[in-house]
């Protein structure tokens, strides 16, 4: 469609909630149930332009925007380019972008859109070379965690997307979501462990759209082999080793360790000091979906084919005692459908694989998808050692 | 010899079946016992049921200590003069309640006759009679050594010899939670042979060994007393069971301790899976104190239990889609206890302390307590105690989820929406 129709289209929709937004938007969210679509990005200065990418995170000095790029946009003049250098400016490790409605706001102050209706965002993207991965895409999710004063009514998230070279639309289903506030209208956010040498890609044609043929997303059943850490770069990774427990203080973590991997160029390097820094005397850390879920709130997959995890692991002396390695057994509002432990489990100095059995067990839902624990009384020196391979299958 | 029997199809038949089966076996010294007034039967789908004086039995019961205010754990409310079973008894009969279950009896037999005897002979109340195993014996249980195993013995057949012939008891329940002694750090034991494996794994796995081969034995001997009541395993969670499948082959049922929140989650297929035998709730509930806002909440106590309950009735016999095979169970617990906080304290045991003990996220409302705990030991009563005596007895008051439960049993609402308690 020509880019002048598409605009006269476009502004014959959205001129009413346009027109609400400017009046009321520090009185409350618009509803734009009526319109079929609502523009987050549709070109540089676009008056249809709803929200703002304004909310830089993680590593935000790595982060460079040229929201005019020329160079080859999807429909229209421009398109938006983000080039991440994946230096850790910040020392986080992760970058990303938000758009927010009004500029800058964390769920302090009051602004967003009603977006009852829609039933899902589409967006265009490609990579500057193609390979590069963004962790995740998504819709709302700002003040939900912690609560800020006027948080998002819903969060919805991607799984790792890898870029092509070309332009390619991507779909998130907002199907039977709450969509009645949100101001956080679209975010990416990806990591210097799934880019190691940064990435170059462009974003164009953001855009909500009430599509009756959406349908709620059950928990789709996931295929095996399923992941939870294969390489530092693989898309494949599932869950984020956010749920660092005990003495947290205790552990440095590094999910993008050359030494010796078992497979491939990465393995997970665990140094546990044992100092007790939060006088817990143990420490553990749990993958967990989305990020530091401990049952709050909706998430995780269904893994019901799963007979089993694997994992390899080693020590870096050898004889270095891990309490317990876990899968499931979060509990909470949402909790996991079930739990399986090994251990406890002495390292080996060469790489050992071990199993957790999971016949019989209900693996519908499962939030936790790997955690191991270990203590001070065991390791009063402490302990270093590493994960590799670690999968459902 | 078990007490648990097959079901029969075509009635006639399979009762002249079973009779000359029984005849036969009976000689054998290995048999079903079809006069066994309390005995757990296995249904043609699989599902089990608990039969009382030939009936099928919900069990419907609370776990019952009632120790008074400004007493603790050690007081013998068996000979208390006031008899408190008495005006519990009677509220819990107007409850629907119909089983208690005691974590041991008392040490005066003729007390604990007179209990057993006023709570079924008042108010139809049948008793699960439990026996600790030694578990918090000082410095440890030692459950490889044979003289305390002998100890753990004589006083477990003692107890069947003097009570089995009380009408009131509905079956025994060995232990509380003692696997974790085997499987996690809970009073851990030493052995010679625990202490020559290296492995610690292969360490738990001899520890799980023994306790439930002793397990077996204790269960084996109490058939052979007593072949009208059956024998429950009182453990924690489902730890171990993949371990009492091959070593404690003779137990009858598993009476479960679990926290597990509004749901819990595969437990009746997991034990189908792991151990195939029926299952009493043995432990389970919630606390009736919120420690994030750090007040009463009646109501939260009520959701949870009302869940917790709705659950259990969704996987008794010839329930739809549920496991069928639970009996029932027996929440936690009938009456605040007030010295459980700071037991070693006695001037707090004369305050009902709002300290949480442990932190559990399954119970959500008040995780956000401070250092996330959120477990109220001394709130956990369907029942709560005023400082005021009503006949010498700390007066009861009971909360929301005594109300609430007496609706749901008296009409059980699995899928009314409508009627489950909102939070």
């Amino acid at each position: 469609m020509k880019k002048f129709l598409v605009l006269m289209f476009a502004a014959l929709i959205i001129a009413p909630a346009f027109a609400q937004e400017q009046t009321n938007v520090a009185t409350k969210a618009e509803p734009a149930a009526a319109a079929k679509e609502f523009v987050v990005y549709s070109d540089k200065n676009a008056r249809n332009n709803h929200y703002i990418p304004s909310g830089w995170m993680g590593d935000y000095g790595d982060i460079k925007l040229n929201d005019q790029a020329m160079d080859n946009p999807y429909s229209g003049a421009t398109s938006m380019q983000f080039s991440y250098s994946s230096k850790k400016s910040q020392a986080k490790g992760w970058a990303g972008v938000y758009w927010q409605n009004p500029a800058n706001n964390w769920g302090s102050k009051k602004g967003g859109f009603d977006l009852t209706g829609m039933t899902k965002l589409t967006l265009w993207a490609r990579g500057a070379k193609g390979g590069e991965v963004i962790q995740k895409f998504k819709v709302g999710g700002i003040g939900i965690e912690p609560k800020a004063t006027y948080p998002d009514s819903a969060e919805v998230e991607t799984e790792p997307v890898e870029l092509t070279d070309t332009w390619k639309q991507y779909t998130i289903n907002l199907a039977g979501k709450d969509l009645s506030y949100i101001s956080g209208g679209f975010g990416w956010v990806t990591t210097s462990d799934l880019n190691p040498d940064g990435a170059t890609f462009y974003i164009d044609d953001i855009k909500f759209e009430a599509d009756p043929a959406m349908k709620p997303e059950g928990k789709k059943l996931e295929g095996m082999p399923f992941y939870i850490y294969s390489d530092r770069t693989s898309p494949k990774n599932h869950f984020i080793p956010s749920g660092w427990m005990g003495d947290y203080g205790d552990i440095k973590y590094e999910g993008a360790s050359k030494e010796d991997p078992y497979l491939g160029d990465s393995c997970i390097k665990i140094i546990y000091n044992g100092k007790a820094a939060q006088g817990a005397r143990w420490a553990g850390i749990f993958w967990q979906n989305p990020a530091n879920n401990w049952g709050g709130s909706d998430g995780g997959y269904d893994l019901s084919k799963a007979a089993k995890l694997t994992f390899w692991a080693r020590g870096a002396n050898g004889g270095e005692r891990i309490e317990e390695f876990k899968v499931g057994g979060i509990m909470g509002e949402y909790s996991d459908s079930d739990s399986a432990t090994i251990g406890p489990v002495i390292l080996n100095k060469e790489w050992t694989q071990y199993s957790i059995d999971l016949k019989g067990k209900d693996m519908s839902y499962i939030i936790g998808g790997f955690a191991w624990a270990t203590n001070i009384d065991n390791n009063p020196e402490g302990a270093t050692f590493y994960l590799d391979e670690i999968k459902y299958e | 010899m078990s007490v648990v029997r097959k079901a029969a199809g075509r009635r006639i038949f399979l009762a002249a079946c079973g009779f000359l089966l029984f005849v036969c076996l009976l000689g054998a010294g290995d048999s079903p016992n079809p006069r066994a007034k309390t005995y757990i039967k296995k249904l043609k789908n699989g599902h089990y049921q608990l039969i009382v004086d030939k009936k099928p039995y919900i069990v419907k019961g609370a776990c019952y200590s009632p120790i008074p205010i400004g007493q603790n754990h050690e007081y013998d409310w068996w000979s208390d003069p006031n008899k408190p079973w008495i005006a519990d008894g009677k509220l819990m009969k107007e409850m629907g309640l119909n089983t208690i279950r005691i974590y041991q009896p008392g040490e005066n037999p003729e007390a604990v006759k007179r209990v057993l005897k006023d709570l079924y002979e008042l108010y139809g109340i049948r008793v699960i009679m439990g026996h600790w195993l030694g578990f918090w014996e000082y410095p440890c249980p030692f459950y490889g050594d044979r003289f305390f195993q002998d100890k753990i013995k004589k006083e477990v057949f003692e107890m069947v010899e003097l009570y089995k012939d009380e009408p009131g008891i509905l079956f025994w329940s060995l232990g509380n939670e003692n696997n974790y002694s085997c499987l996690r750090d809970v009073n851990i034991w030493p052995s010679e042979e625990v202490d020559k494996e290296p492995d610690p794994q292969k360490q738990k796995a001899i520890r799980a060994r023994i306790y439930y081969s002793f397990i077996n034995e204790l269960t084996k001997q109490i058939h052979q007393i007593d072949p009208n009541h059956p024998v429950a395993l009182g453990n924690g969670e489902l730890v171990g069971l993949d371990f009492a499948k091959d070593y404690a082959p003779d137990i009858d049922l598993v009476a479960c301790i679990i926290y597990r929140g509004k749901t819990f989650g595969n437990l009746f297929n997991s034990l189908k899976a792991t151990f195939d035998r029926p299952i009493v709730l043995a432990e389970f509930g919630a606390d009736a104190y919120d420690s994030y806002l750090q007040k009463e909440d009646q109501n939260m106590q009520a959701f949870f239990l009302e869940s917790q309950w709705r659950q259990i009735y969704e996987n008794l016999a010839n329930s739809k889609a549920g496991a069928g095979n639970c009996l029932g169970g027996t929440m936690f617990e009938w009456t605040d206890e007030w010295w459980k906080h700071d037991e070693n304290n006695p001037d707090s045991w004369k305050a009902h302390d709002t300290g949480a003990g442990w932190s559990n996220g399954s119970y959500y409302f008040d995780i956000k307590a401070e250092g996330n705990k959120n477990m109220n030991e001394e709130w956990f009563g369907i029942v709560s105690l005023s400082e005021e005596l009503e006949n010498g007895l700390n007066k009861r008051l009971p909360r929301k989820a005594y109300y609430v439960l007496r609706e749901f049993w008296s009409k059980p609402a699995l899928n009314n929406t409508k009627k489950r308690v909102k939070k």
